[in-house]
């Protein structure tokens, strides 16, 4: 009985642990500042400077920060930039599709909550706000699987 | 040597070996009573054995046969297991209460199968094509999401109120 309860045993636990080990994703989180006071493009931002520019009318894009998230499920990670706070939170990962619980912060007042669910080569922009002199802020999330 | 000895050489040697009847061996004791030559010859046998019983009995005792008979034992065990058809037989001949050694793991494997198997091979086409935004939801300002079928962008935007300039002193 032991001779065949110890792989049965050891398959499982092979089983948890790799369930285990590959529930988290890798997201990069770009905090980008759109202005119109200036013409200029991060070289940064090129890969999706086409996307943008398509949909908004700026005619500059600084990258304010690039962030490699780990996300864990049920583990926010909060960045802060520029009064603002971005929590993201892992909350489900089905083969190449990871949902993404994400909350904007701004001066200890929730403005934003969503879900979002990205796939591979999917960006999700979240911007807006009050048009200042230094212009608006924009996250960029992409999944990396 | 005499005739008679030549013709009891061969006996000698089974005689030295201990491999002979009750009969020879008489008639091997009868003769080396009277032979003086096959008395020599058979002491010489018996100094010539001593000379080679002695170091290949001393390098037996230094040498480690346990593997050795590990092996043999492991061979005897092998030998005497069944083969796959008089297991399979002799399995279908028991009770089926005591076949359970088998039944729990393999149905405890097959159950595993099915729960795991289908997370390997799902597809997700509701997925796929549904919406990347699930929800949005903001107490505080109105938000829009533009999402194209083609682009790889999806937009969510808020429209704040514009922040009130803060005056310097």
């Amino acid at each position: 009985m032991r001779k065949i309860l110890l792989p049965f045993l050891l398959f499982i636990l092979c089983f948890v642990w790799t369930s285990t080990a590959f529930a988290e994703v890798q997201v990069r989180l770009r905090v980008i500042g759109a202005s119109n006071d200036k013409k200029e493009i991060d070289p940064s931002l090129k890969d999706i400077y086409k996307e943008m520019g398509s949909l908004f009318n700026f005619t500059s894009y600084r990258l304010y920060r690039d962030e490699n998230l780990t996300l864990s499920p049920n583990q926010p990670v909060s960045i802060s930039t520029r009064k603002r706070l971005i929590e993201v939170t892992l909350i489900g990962l089905r083969k190449d599709i990871a949902e993404l619980k994400i909350r904007v912060v701004r001066e200890e007042k929730e403005i934003l909550n969503t879900q979002v669910r990205l796939s591979p080569g999917k960006t999700v922009l979240i911007g807006g706000g009050p048009r200042q002199r230094e212009g608006i802020i924009i996250y960029a999330l992409y999944a990396r699987f | 040597m005499k005739g008679s000895c030549s013709a009891l050489s061969e006996l000698l040697e089974k005689y030295f070996d201990q491999e002979v009847t009750d009969e020879e061996r008489s008639l091997v004791d009868t003769h080396l009573v009277d032979c003086h030559a096959c008395r020599d010859l058979l002491k010489s046998m018996e100094k010539m054995r001593d000379l080679v019983k002695a170091p290949v009995e001393e390098a037996v005792g230094e040498e480690n046969f346990q593997w050795v008979w590990q092996k043999i034992e492991r061979g005897i065990r092998e030998e005497e297991r069944p083969a796959f058809w008089e297991t399979l037989q002799r399995w279908l001949q028991i009770p089926p209460l005591s076949k359970r050694r088998v039944w729990i793991p393999a149905a405890a494997m097959v159950m595993i199968l099915f729960i795991t198997l289908p997370l390997f091979f799902k597809k997700n086409p509701s997925y796929q094509s549904a919406s990347v935004v699930e929800y949005v939801e903001s107490a505080t300002n109105n938000v829009m999401v533009y999402e194209s079928e083609n682009s790889k962008v999806t937009v969510i935007w808020l429209f704040e109120e514009p922040e009130m300039e803060t005056p310097s002193s």
